[in-house]
């Protein structure tokens, strides 16, 4: 790195394309949505606009919103603690496994389903989940209940469908982390007498924090943006924030409270992506540029 | 999985390093060598009890996979299980619906001049970042990082009202730039990896020999690259076809891509057509991860 880190030359202009694109596609967009959401109406339209914090008081006025908006999180948090409670074995699995072709296989495990699309994996798991789907068929025919569980078309079918597609994140995320502690630290512990298991809980699992942490704001962020997932196994029942800000363009066509409604979004995810690169950062010391 | 075998010298060397480093001493050694079996002995329900959590866990992320292949193939008109038989009337439904098939073209037309886009602009952006020490550095890469965690949904937002301010419509070059803009950090990243892995005495040797700087670059450098951006063009052809939240808002009807006919036809419609489309998607990220491993190896995206 040190020969390069010298001074900038011409192949800097190579970035000037994308820093373009992001500009005016990217900056100039999110920035208009700033602008509408503080606007009366559309300029385009409406001949007389002006400037307003109408859209923001609706959100704040109405226990409607708020209860969007904290349905939302709770979603996200749900599926950030499961996710985080059954990807962690698999990290260590993925992180500690011997042989090469285990990791492989464990590796095209985790990234499979990450590049199945995501309605793909969401009627997978309405095939599973519904009334005449998979699991309640079996736990019919094997007589254990007589009438349909109901596992979707609530939150707990969104939890579900979320997890499945956000946990791989949080098993890469995690395995990064986790392959990074030295084995011998927990051999030397086990050596000293520990069992695995204390082993695990008083070295592996503190050094691993910084991975949980970061894993859990990655996943926190995606599941809370996620549209698909909660309108097909939350059956239209279940409103969060991306339903409601579809549902301001597509049925009201809002485009100011929309606009809003994104803003509130893109705080809270702003504030996780900051909080996120700073702990990854933290971690590596490495992360991004090195 | 021949390719992996490709992995093996680096990988064992490591690991003899590693164990080199641990072997100052013969002592430490004997311990390494004695800790598995009397650790085995000791833990071996804790062992059962954490291979059968790993295997429900895999179970949970692989069965879904399976149980659309499973429906695509039952030919009973609605969701049933147990499956009463093989069929493929499902895949042949959805290779004559004329929606479908539009759709499937529609998507693989986006993903086409998406993968074009990102690739020229994020490899570029990449090597001007890793070689051209661009000032804030850092503060680009971050944002050119950002779509990968910002919500898409928003940039599909933003976007969208962009273009009915501007008034312009739905025009498919609006589509591929909100779509080049979520898949350029898979590029980038794949990118500089390879760059950050260079060794970058191949450069000066080839200075060393008189080739001029841009002959250096065209047979020195870019040949080496290669796998990365190749890798991350694999990613954005994938990222692109599956993309939904930026298509949602910024889709004309009647002109689609394949994951909003499938979400507008699911909505309604619980049945084998689906499981089909669902396959032939399946198949594709299948030919995809297949093609990243035969490329730059999976390993080589996992540790970025």
């Amino acid at each position: 790195m040190s020969t390069a880190a010298a001074r900038t030359n011409g192949l800097a202009l190579f970035l000037l394309p994308s820093v373009l694109l992001f500009a005016l596609f990217f900056f100039v967009p999110i920035g208009l949505m700033a602008v509408m959401s503080l606007l009366t109406g559309n300029p385009v339209v409406a001949p007389h606009v002006g400037f307003t914090a109408r859209h923001y008081l609706r959100i704040i006025n109405d226990p409607y919103y708020l209860e969007v908006i904290w349905t939302t999180i709770r979603i996200g948090l749900w599926t950030t603690l499961v996710s985080l409670l059954i990807g962690y074995p698999l990290a260590h699995w993925m992180a500690r496994i011997r042989s090469r072709a285990g990791h492989a296989a464990l590796l095209m495990a985790v990234l499979a389903p990450m590049l199945t699309g995501i309605v793909v994996r969401t009627f997978a798991w309405m095939a599973l989940l519904s009334d005449t789907g998979v699991i309640n068929q079996t736990l019919i025919s094997l007589g254990l209940v007589i009438r349909p569980v109901q596992l979707m078309y609530n939150e707990t079918g969104i939890v579900i469908g979320l997890v499945h597609i956000y946990v791989p994140f949080m098993v890469l995320t995690l395995t990064g982390v986790i392959g990074r502690i030295d084995e011998r630290l927990e051999q030397a512990a086990e050596n000293l007498g520990a069992s695995p298991l204390r082993s695990f809980l008083e070295v592996t699992l503190p050094l691993s924090l910084p991975g949980i942490l970061a894993g859990s704001l990655l996943v926190f962020a995606l599941s809370i943006s996620a549209y698909v997932t909660p309108i097909l196994l939350g059956g239209f029942q279940v409103m969060t924030l991306p339903i409601l800000i579809y549902q301001q363009i597509s049925a009201n066509f809002n485009i100011g409270f929309a606009a809003a409604l994104g803003m509130v979004l893109l705080l809270v995810s702003l504030i996780l992506i900051v909080a996120y690169n700073r702990v990854l950062g933290l971690v590596s010391g490495q992360h991004d540029l090195q | 999985m021949s390719p992996a075998a490709q992995h093996t010298p680096s990988q064992q060397l490591s690991r003899e390093l590693a164990a080199a480093g641990s072997t100052s001493g013969t002592r430490n050694s004997a311990n390494v060598q004695r800790r598995p079996s009397a650790a085995r002995k000791r833990t071996r329900p804790g062992r059962v009890l954490y291979l059968a959590v790993n295997i429900a866990v895999l179970t949970f992320l692989l069965a879904p996979i399976a149980i659309v292949v499973v429906f695509a193939l039952n030919p009973t008109p609605f969701i049933q299980f147990p499956p009463v038989g093989v069929s493929l009337r499902w895949f042949h439904k959805f290779f004559a619906a004329r929606d479908f098939m539009h759709a499937l073209g529609f998507s693989l037309e986006v993903a086409a001049l998406t993968t074009s886009c990102a690739t020229l602009l994020g490899g570029c952006a990449a090597l001007a970042i890793a070689r051209g020490n661009p000032p804030g550095a850092r503060v680009v890469l971050a944002i050119m990082l950002s779509p990968l965690m910002l919500p898409a949904i928003l940039t599909g937002l933003a976007l969208f009202q962009t273009y009915v301010l501007l008034d312009v419509g739905r025009p498919l070059w609006g589509l591929v730039a909100g779509h080049t803009l979520v898949t350029i950090p898979y590029v980038v990243r794949t990118t500089l990896a390879v760059l950050h892995n260079f060794d970058l005495r191949l450069e000066e040797a080839a200075r060393n020999l008189g080739a001029s700087p841009s002959r250096t670059f065209f047979e020195v450098t870019l040949p080496l690259v290669k796998p990365g951006v190749l890798a991350g063009a694999i990613f954005a052809f994938i990222v692109s076809f599956d993309q939904f939240p930026v298509s949602l808002f910024l889709v004309s009807p009647g002109n689609e891509t394949l994951p909003i006919t499938l979400f507008n036809y699911l909505k309604f419609d619980l049945d084998g057509t689906i499981g089909a489309a669902s396959v032939v998607s399946i198949l594709l990220a299948l030919l995809v991860v297949i093609a990243l491993d035969r490329t730059v190896g999976l390993r080589a995206y996992v540790k970025l």
